[in-house]
């Protein structure tokens, strides 16, 4: 007992610790003084109002009681109520139930005295009930105005912000000094930035191709459409070189490269393309490409110089010997008595050094004789698809159309790849070149034809201007050339390679005007 | 005609032949031979200074592409070795800048490999005469030397005056010395020297500047 009494008060000392003064008189302010101040003030006013009407109506009290009851529970919650009804209870049994001035009522009226109690209680409940529910109603209407204020300033905020992220794209891509465009999946341009404005010297619009044609080179612009269309189809990333007429009036080489934005199920959704200035990249590296010509034509003279002064050296030097030793033979001879022994061992002297002499011409041969060719059993079509594919560039610039006529189960043959590709592009080249005054069409057809007796042939037919037959005649010779800075080295070195691989190379006069080139490789054992 | 030089000549003179190649230098042996010569063949220049010999003359025919040592550079270290044998080259190729240089260095001819028999006589011929001229103005500046070396200091300060162009009386002024003195000095120099007139004296002293 002792100990619960102990627990009791410790519990007590802990509760009442925490509730210190200010909190103790927010409490009896909330559950004593203002309910007790709320009803009190309603019931006080029905009071009055009774005293003031008795007369005049029968039992008004009760309805005036009624409002108070209503009135305290609205605007002081349940506890008001309930202290309204009981103070109303009080006054109406004291003043107003007979008989008079006495807390006791009188027996015929004690059932409409608990009868109103029971009222009275049900109406404080019902204007409780109400005005909670009327709260949680005005509560809730608050918090979604709340939000609703909430939600569109944010709306506005972010409205701001996309406008200014807009703004600062737009601002970027003007600063890279880069022309850029975008389009929709199908090309029509939607959007270039003002360096593309600028360049070309008026706004880029509507489909990508119409919009191109007016500032591409018209050469470049053939080859911009095929690959534009070919990246339509395929949807993959594309780039080509092309030179862009700017507002001056003058071209300039860009590398124009686009990739696609794909959406999320793989379409196309967009094009986005950049314009680089690859002007001086390109002018360096034509010189380049001149440079190394130049350089490659001046050591192959070099390396012949130096070739030519060491054959020279190693066959002077035998010539030399038996230059020396004839001029001593003939002295022994010419001796008085003539030195017979002397001449004859000079003699077999000479035979040796012109031996020694014929044999350097030996090796010199052998040097030029290569007989460690490459041999791989391949497939000549794939070569020739191969580089057509390098050369399909170069063929649309120069307008020239490449038909490939390729057998079908055509056998391979032993070749060195390396060297049967540049017989081909030798050919190729020399076709275009010979094109190149040609009106059109400038065409160039390359078959490749299967031989019943196990040879290939393959021909590079060209619509150029034909050989005259004093150069027919001439044209596999080394040092014969037609052009102005040719080395005549081409078309010899491709008949030395055919004929390594055991093949023929011969030229006709085509049928359409121009010149044929035939060349027959043996099929692979 | 070489005949007769290879008797005239009592010291023989040589062909020294320096090439790499053993063919060309058996080939130019064995010619030279035939024609009465005297060759020595050298396979590399290392060889030849080895068993070179500076009091021996004729001259030097010599391969332009020596192996480890341009012909130029041979040049060079013969003439540091305080040799004056005449140069001949030889080369496979006449290439431009290398006559050149070779013929400022010093070289008296220059053949290109193969080369006509009369073209190497006549180059031959010419270096021998080079050499055995070279050789004898030595000889003859040596024994010049040799007798002025014989005078004494007084004899030696006479002749430089006699030479100069004084007349006896301004060089016995000169020396302090009475006439008869500077006569009887200026006689011995004449004789000692060799020389027949004043002429001779003044020619004498020139070739070996004496001061």
């Amino acid at each position: 007992m002792c100990l619960f009494g102990k627990t009791v008060a410790s519990v007590y000392d802990a509760f009442m610790k925490r509730l210190t003064a200010d909190q103790l008189s927010q409490w009896t302010m909330r559950y004593g003084v203002r309910p007790g101040a709320i009803a009190g003030f309603f019931v006080f006013v029905a009071f009055l109002w009774t005293l003031l009407f008795q007369h005049a109506i029968a039992y008004p009290y009760l309805f005036l009681f009624y409002g108070a009851v209503m009135g305290s529970a609205w605007f002081g919650g349940i506890l008001a109520g309930f202290l309204a009804v009981i103070f109303s209870s009080l006054i109406i049994a004291f003043f107003f139930v007979p008989p008079f001035l006495s807390m006791t009522i009188a027996e015929p009226s004690q059932t409409y005295f608990a009868a109103f109690i029971f009222s009275a209680i049900a109406i404080t409940l019902v204007s409780f009930a109400l005005r909670r529910s009327e709260t949680a109603v005005r509560n809730a209407r608050d918090q979604l105005e709340a939000r609703v204020l909430e939600r569109t300033a944010e709306l506005q905020q972010s409205n701001l912000d996309l406008l200014e992220s807009g703004r600062r794209l737009r601002m970027l891509t003007d600063a890279i000094p880069q022309q850029m465009w975008s389009a929709n999946a199908g090309g029509i341009i939607e959007y270039c930035n003002q360096h593309l404005i600028d360049y070309v010297g008026h706004p880029v619009e509507g489909a990508l191709e119409e919009a191109f044609s007016s500032f591409l080179h018209s050469v470049d612009e053939r080859v911009f459409r095929q690959v534009w269309h070919s990246a339509l189809e395929t949807g993959k990333a594309f780039e080509v070189e092309a030179r862009v007429l700017s507002a001056a009036g003058n071209y300039r080489w860009f590398l124009i490269r686009s990739i696609p934005q794909l959406s999320a199920d793989g379409a196309i959704a967009r094009w986005y393309g950049i314009h680089i200035d690859i002007e001086q990249q390109y002018r360096a590296q034509q010189g380049l490409i001149q440079a190394q010509g130049k350089l490659a034509r001046l050591s192959r003279i070099l390396s012949m110089g130096e070739l030519a002064a060491s054959i020279a050296h190693e066959l002077n030097q035998p010539l030399t010997a038996v230059v020396t030793h004839s001029y001593a033979c003939r002295q022994w001879l010419r001796a008085n008595p003539a030195n017979i022994e002397r001449a004859a061992d000079t003699a077999d002297k000479i035979v040796q050094e012109s031996t020694r002499a014929s044999a350097v011409v030996a090796r010199v041969r052998a040097l030029f004789r290569k007989d460690d060719f490459v041999r791989e059993a391949r497939n000549l079509n794939s070569l020739i698809q191969e580089l057509v594919r390098l050369l399909r560039d170069d063929a649309i610039r120069r307008n020239v159309s490449i038909e490939l006529v390729l057998a079908e189960d055509l056998p391979k043959a032993d070749l060195d790849p390396v060297q049967i590709q540049q017989v081909f592009l030798n050919l190729v080249l020399n076709a275009m070149d010979a094109m190149a005054e040609a009106s059109e069409p400038r065409q160039l057809t390359i078959r490749t034809i299967k031989q019943a007796d196990s040879m290939i042939q393959m021909t590079v037919e060209d619509r150029g201007t034909g050989l005259t037959p004093e150069v027919a005649a001439r044209i596999f010779e080394p040092f014969f050339s037609t052009k102005a800075n040719g080395t005549g080295m081409g078309l010899a070195i491709c008949r030395s390679i055919i004929e390594a691989h055991e093949g023929r190379i011969w030229a006709t006069e085509s049928a359409g005007g121009g010149t044929v080139f035939h060349i027959t490789l043996p099929v692979s054992s | 005609m070489t005949k007769q030089r290879h008797n005239t000549d009592a010291d023989q003179q040589t062909v020294f032949i320096v090439d790499d190649d053993a063919s060309i230098c058996e080939g130019l042996s064995n010619l030279l031979e035939a024609l009465g010569m005297k060759a020595e063949p050298y396979s590399s220049a290392e060889m030849f200074f080895e068993h070179w010999d500076s009091a021996r003359s004729g001259c030097l025919l010599l391969d332009g592409r020596l192996p480890g040592m341009t012909g130029v550079e041979f040049h060079d270290k013969m003439l540091q070795a305080g040799s004056t044998l005449p140069i001949i080259f030889m080369t496979a190729h006449g290439d431009i800048p290398m006559v050149r240089k070779v013929m400022k260095s010093g070289a008296i001819e220059f053949l290109t490999k193969p080369f006509p028999k009369e073209e190497l006589l006549h180059a031959i011929e010419q270096a021998f005469t080079i050499d055995r001229d070279r050789r004898r103005e030595e000889k003859i500046l040596n024994s010049i030397r040799g007798r002025a070396a014989s005078l004494t200091e007084r004899e030696r300060e006479v002749m430089s005056m006699v030479t100069a162009g004084m007349l006896n009386k301004q060089i016995a002024a000169e020396l302090n010395l009475s006439e008869i003195m500077v006569k009887t000095h200026r006689r011995h120099v004449m004789d000692k020297m060799g020389a027949e007139s004043l002429a001779d004296l003044v020619k004498l002293s020139e070739r070996i500047k004496m001061p």
